[in-house]
């Protein structure tokens, strides 16, 4: 409403700013270009601004006799840039199906302005970033307008929020221009209002703005102390934002030691094998999901990022599900149900498999996040869920819901249970025992090579990555039971949010300490996890 | 006979590591540098028989000896740098100089003494383990439990000390150690006393461990090992011994870290990640789980093969060590000391074959059988 009211004429300026325009476009001799610049930047003629900012961040091109502005760039084989036109309209060039128009650098002619010449709008440049043709510019330029007094800065505020097309810059505007208000008003009502609009806006410095009104001197009584109010209140709410920022990545690397987890809870519940190996499933679905990239990118030449990541997920379940059964095959059958020998053994197993991975790939890699997955869902102005993390989630989500399925709705699910609950018997009711074991492991290394190519989304690929998740993963096995699936899923979860919020509080190394106190203090009262069998079972 | 071939051996052992190599770097043929070097691989072999005990004769999978063993190193760390501050006329070492202490803490303050030090450096780990102990086996939980429990608070113990407010030094550890009771710690005269050192300490803990071993209070830990229940419900205090051992086995770990600080000259969180746990795991493995000696024969042979392969090859060596890992889990279930028996077993039954009738071949007297074992053994450890 009040940006209506401020609606502003701007017919009668017109003809002598098209005119100037005209002149510093096409000038007759330079120093005409020089009068002009200077005439506008004294008359600050509305319609003339965005030229104005587009000659002063020397960003003004010619596109078929049309001022013209670049916006955001995409980058592709060739750089592209979206084209604004800056006078007389202010709006985004489209081509004929309605998309922005999208053309590269050499299709647009610069008008070359000296540095000098440029020098004309010096009084100006302060605040003419908010005519910007890029969003974040515009934000941060209006930030900078908030505590100013000057009445041609405000109307020049005033005229950019009408034309404001991005939501993030529009909210830091109209927090500029509540400010300004609140700041230079007298009346105690109308200061409410302004203090109200500023926190329903909900802008980065709301909460800062409001408690420096609050102390300042020779304001209204009552609007002060209101004011402090609605800042401590915007305050705790940001306090709650960052609670559930925290729970939310708590929930998120719970997902990833799910997943981990899962694949060591079944093959240690089925046949007795700590494996220590298992984090380097991990890092080989990982390797697998680079090398698919890699594949995609320098022999398929496709560009796009989206596909090499869908195409990697089955790949790194196969790769590291293959790698499992090989060692399986290799090595692992001869443990069965001697754990402490079979923990030393694949402790082996990882350390050949660490260095094969540093000698053929070196340090550090890493893969590049697909499009589809960059950026977040803006819940609201402070709460960010990043895409990667709800995909994570989600991954996990189905990857149980397809594990369960597997386990209790097919018949190899039935005879993996029959498995783990008494091998003697189930190989005495005709249960191919050797099949079953192998079917087992690859699914388990499979697991753990889907969390490896989830791990890429959030962080490098690097031949000791699986060592990190390891002995947590134990900690959530051991919490929850062992071969209870159930008993593994509430653990992962209740670990990983336990140490972000324990993060929050405490350093990092701290959470971990104390999370692993509390995990000795929990044992002491459930010695045998979440979810025990029921019943007196010997224990030999 | 078994009794005199074992001490003749043992005895050969000693007489090696004792006269041998002193007298070869007397002579010009040893170097100082490997001399302090199988020093070191003597205090190895003291945590090894610790190790040895609570694993071989116990079936206790610790994963954090290599976390007591660092203990008793930080605390004859802490008493050397106080002395080389002194020395300097620094009042605080140069580390906490850099982090912007203003005075020294007070946990250090015991550590001005050298006696104060050896006696912290043997009753923290005890302490600590005493502590540990208590919680993790009142509740029962053993095997892979334990296994895995010790694991992460040595992951824990590890980060822990990493950090700055520790002040012990986090990522560099602590060094630039300059003399122990007043000697020079450059100068080739202590360097051979601080091998005499490991290797008399070395001998007292195998004499100490063979006692417990053979009292009746290691037959009761060999029965834990065989079967927990029925040990408990033969109304012995399963709690109590396990206890003790694991305390006892601490004790050990901390006196080895404690002579093997002032011969390296310096002790970092490294020391005490989970790989070194594991790796001290691998010594007793490979040398021969319950048996006294094979835990000092693995300690031995793994670290001067990984000084033989670090040096000839550097980026072999973990394939090296995880081929051993497996190999030695695989095949050879009894370590080397088993390898070596069942060798022996093999010859002496040839032989016999040949010297006697055919008839009595298949079975040779036990005594023999130990003969021939130690006889191997001693080949082994002096070659």
């Amino acid at each position: 409403m009040l940006l209506c009211c401020l609606c502003w004429g701007i017919a009668h300026a017109q003809d002598s700013t098209s005119i100037y325009i005209q002149q510093v476009l096409h000038p007759q001799h330079d120093t005409m270009r020089g009068q002009a610049l200077s005439r506008l930047a004294a008359l600050q003629p509305p319609a003339a601004l965005p030229f104005l900012e587009a000659v002063n961040s020397s960003s003004l091109y010619l596109l078929r006799d049309k001022a013209v502005t670049t916006g955001g760039k995409k980058s592709g084989a060739e750089e592209l840039f979206t084209v604004y036109e800056v006078f007389p309209s202010h709006q985004l060039l489209k081509d004929e199906s309605g998309q922005p128009l999208m053309l590269p650098a050499s299709s647009l002619q610069q008008v070359q302005i000296s540095r000098v010449q440029r020098l004309q709008l010096a009084s100006l440049s302060s605040w003419l970033g908010i005519f910007s043709a890029d969003p974040q510019k515009r934000a941060m330029s209006y930030g900078q307008l908030q505590q100013t007094s000057d009445t041609s800065q405000i109307k020049a505020l005033a005229l950019a929020l009408q034309m404001e097309t991005n939501a993030a810059a529009l909210r830091a505007g109209k927090e500029a221009w509540y400010a300004i208000h609140l700041n230079n008003t007298t009346d105690a009502g109308f200061a409410k209002l302004f203090i109200d609009s500023l926190a329903a806006n909900g802008g980065d410095n709301a909460a800062v703005l409001l408690r420096a009104y609050s102390k300042k001197a020779g304001a209204i009584q009552q609007a002060t102390a209101y004011a402090a109010k609605k800042a401590e209140k915007l305050d705790s709410n940001y306090a709650w934002l960052q609670r559930i920022q925290n729970l939310f990545s708590g929930i998120s690397l719970g997902s990833i030691l799910i997943l981990v987890s899962l694949g060591l809870a079944i093959v240690y519940g089925l046949a007795g094998i700590i494996n220590m190996a298992h984090g380097e499933f991990l890092m080989i679905g990982a390797y697998a999901t680079y090398c698919t990239e890699m594949l995609f990118a320098n022999v398929l030449h496709i560009q796009s990022s989206n596909w090499f990541f869908i195409a990697a997920l089955p790949v790194s379940f196969i790769a590291a599900g293959l790698m499992g059964l090989f060692l399986e095959w290799l090595i692992i059958r001869r443990l069965y149900a001697r754990p402490l020998e079979s923990l030393l053994a694949t402790w082996g197993v990882s350390l050949v498999l660490i260095q094969t991975a540093r000698s053929i790939f070196g340090d550090l890699t890493a893969v590049k996040l697909p499009e589809m997955l960059a950026g977040g869902w803006q819940v609201s102005p402070h709460l960010v869920l990043p895409y990667n993390r709800i995909f994570i989630i989600l991954l996990t989500i189905v990857v149980v819901i397809a594990l369960y399925g597997m386990l209790f709705r097919t018949r190899l699910g039935m005879q993996i249970r029959a498995v783990t609950q008494n091998r003697n018997m189930s190989a005495c009711l005709g249960i191919d025992t050797r099949r079953v074991d192998a079917f087992t492991f690859f699914i388990g290394a499979g697991l753990a090579g889907l969390a490896g190519c989830a791990m890429t989304l959030i962080g490098n690929v690097v031949p000791d990555m699986g060592q990190t998740y390891i002995v947590d993963s134990f900690l959530v096995v051991v919490t929850g039971g062992v071969g209870k699936l159930v008993g593994t899923i509430t653990a992962g979860l209740g670990i990983g949010i336990f140490s972000k919020v324990l993060e929050a509080f405490f350093q990092a190394v701290y959470g971990k300490v104390l999370i692993l106190l509390l995990i000795m203090i929990y044992m002491q009262f459930k010695p045998r996890g979440l979810f025990p069998d029921k019943g007196r079972i010997a224990e030999e | 006979m078994p009794d005199k071939s074992s001490k003749l051996v043992t005895l050969l052992f000693v007489l090696f590591f004792a006269i041998v190599l002193p007298a070869g770097h007397l002579l010009g043929i040893v170097s100082i540098n490997t001399i302090s070097l199988w020093g070191r691989y003597c205090c190895f072999a003291i945590a090894a028989l610790g190790i040895d005990l609570i694993w071989g004769y116990t079936g206790i999978m610790s994963m954090c000896q290599a976390f007591f063993f660092c203990l008793g190193g930080y605390c004859m760390g802490m008493h050397l740098l106080l002395k080389a501050t002194a020395l300097q006329g620094q009042e605080l070492p140069d580390f906490m100089i850099w982090n912007n202490f203003s005075s020294l803490p007070a946990f250090w303050q015991p550590f001005h003494g050298f006696v104060p030090a050896v006696l912290l450096a043997l009753l923290v780990p005890a302490g600590i383990a005493f502590i540990i102990g208590f919680f993790v086996f009142r509740s029962r939980i053993k095997g892979v439990y334990m296994a895995i429990i010790t694991q992460a608070l040595a992951l824990g113990m590890y980060l822990l000390f990493l950090r700055n407010e520790t002040k012990l030094g986090g990522t560099n550890g602590l060094t630039n150690f300059k003399t122990v009771l007043g000697f020079d710690l450059s100068s080739s005269a202590t360097k051979l006393g601080l091998y005499f050192a490991a290797v008399v300490m070395l001998c007292i803990s195998y004499i100490l461990c063979r006692k417990i071993v053979n009292s009746k209070f290691g037959k009761v830990l060999q029965a834990i090992r065989d079967s927990e229940p029925r040990v408990g419900y033969t109304a012995y205090r399963v709690l109590h011994y396990k206890l003790a051992v694991f305390v006892v086995a601490a004790v050990l770990a901390g006196l080895a870290g404690m002579l093997y600080v002032p011969q390296t000259g310096i002790i970092t969180p490294g020391r005490m990640s989970v790989t070194s746990s594991v790796e001290m795991l691998m010594w007793v493995a490979l040398g021969g789980r319950g048996r006294l000696k094979g835990a000092i024969i693995g300690a031995l042979l793994v670290n001067c093969l990984y000084s033989l392969c670090t040096s000839l090859f550097p980026e072999g060596w973990l394939f090296v060590l995880g081929i051993l890992y497996i190999l030695t889990v695989l095949y050879f279930d009894k370590g080397f000391t088993g390898l070596f028996d069942k060798l022996s077993t093999l010859l002496h039954s040839r032989r016999k074959a040949v010297v006697e009738s055919p008839a009595i071949s298949g079975s040779s007297s036990p005594s023999l059988r130990g003969a021939a074992r130690l006889s191997a053994e001693r080949d082994e450890a002096i070659s």
